[in-house]
């Protein structure tokens, strides 16, 4: 059944990531090159070297140091942490670091996996677009000690907080 | 035909992650609750797997287990239960049950324990494999960005 943007929205949030922007496409059949998974992981690596501009996400997101640092040299994504298409290739979509986002593998990627799959046949249909490369709902539940990432980040939201104070 | 120990071998040289082996009781109690939601009930060659491991993780590809697994702190695997169960209004999987799955596929056996490879878009079937530790290889390979 065609959703409305509003049946997309109220869908969203059933599967609890309310707050995950959409946008709609008219999903056209698109031949794909005959290499693009090797293309497709040289992407991903690239994709992953890029988050060095969105650490203030990833301090977020509970990773050990190694699992920072493979991240951010592309050598190795952290568990539970998907890389999706904005736009999926078969549809028309571009093997280009922009069209690629992070979001939480479990539960996120997979309610994804299903919004997109209860739209099949339509003629329309609404995709995830998250503003920035990595998605985090506002209401995640992942909490630990979070490693240095964590706790430099931290501090140094602490002290850029109290210069504001002492500020006149 | 691979044999469960040349795909474990297989695994452990690509440095795959296997979760702990669960009591057969939870595969009982798992296949019974497969029938109450009409999926498709464990075949051998999953029973098998369990009583060795209950679970498997390779980068971002996955075999479900009949128990929740992953790192303290992190949000866990779900069962192969619980999985499945979030799925029943989707009528393409109708009498199967998803076993597997990484960024791009999912997998699943019938019934009669035959293995496809769906994509994550539309659930359609991109592959049919006779071999099904082939299918499970292909899942977790798959996740190995």
């Amino acid at each position: 059944m065609q959703l409305t943007q509003a049946a997309a929205e109220k869908r969203l949030n059933d599967l609890k990531i309310s707050d995950l922007p959409i946008m709609s496409i008219q999903p056209k059949i698109t031949p794909v090159d005959r290499d693009w998974y090797q293309k497709y992981c040289g992407i991903c690596r690239e994709f992953m070297r890029s988050l060095s501009d969105s650490v203030q996400e990833l301090a977020m997101m509970n990773l050990d140091r190694d699992e920072f640092m493979n991240l951010l040299m592309g050598r190795e994504i952290p568990d539970n942490l998907s890389i999706r298409f904005r736009i999926p290739l078969i549809w028309g979509g571009k093997l280009e670091v922009e069209n690629l986002f992070m979001c939480f593998t479990f539960p996120q990627s997979q309610n994804i996996d299903r919004f997109i799959i209860e739209q099949s046949g339509n003629e329309t249909i609404w995709l995830p677009n998250p503003v920035k490369k990595i998605y985090m709902p506002i209401h995640s539940t992942i909490s630990g000690n979070g490693g240095n990432a964590v706790s430099d980040r931290l501090s140094q939201m602490a002290a850029n907080i109290a210069s504001n104070r002492r500020a006149p | 035909m691979m044999t469960q120990q040349e795909f474990i071998e297989i695994l452990k040289s690509r440095g795959a992650v296997f979760a702990a082996p669960q009591p057969i009781g939870k595969t009982n109690i798992i296949n019974v609750n497969l029938q109450k939601i009409r999926a498709a009930t464990l075949p051998n060659f999953v029973i098998e797997l369990y009583k060795i491991c209950g679970g498997i993780k390779l980068g971002n590809g996955y075999i479900f287990g009949p128990s929740e697994f992953g790192k303290p702190g992190k949000h866990p695997v779900p069962n192969i239960f619980q999985l499945n169960n979030e799925l029943t209004n989707l009528t393409k999987l109708r009498g199967k049950t998803v076993f597997g799955k990484n960024d791009l596929f999912w997998f699943t056996f019938d019934s009669f324990g035959n293995c496809t490879m769906l994509d994550n878009l539309g659930l359609n079937v991109l592959r049919k494999y006779d071999d099904p530790y082939r299918a499970m290889l292909d899942c977790l390979i798959g996740g190995k960005i």
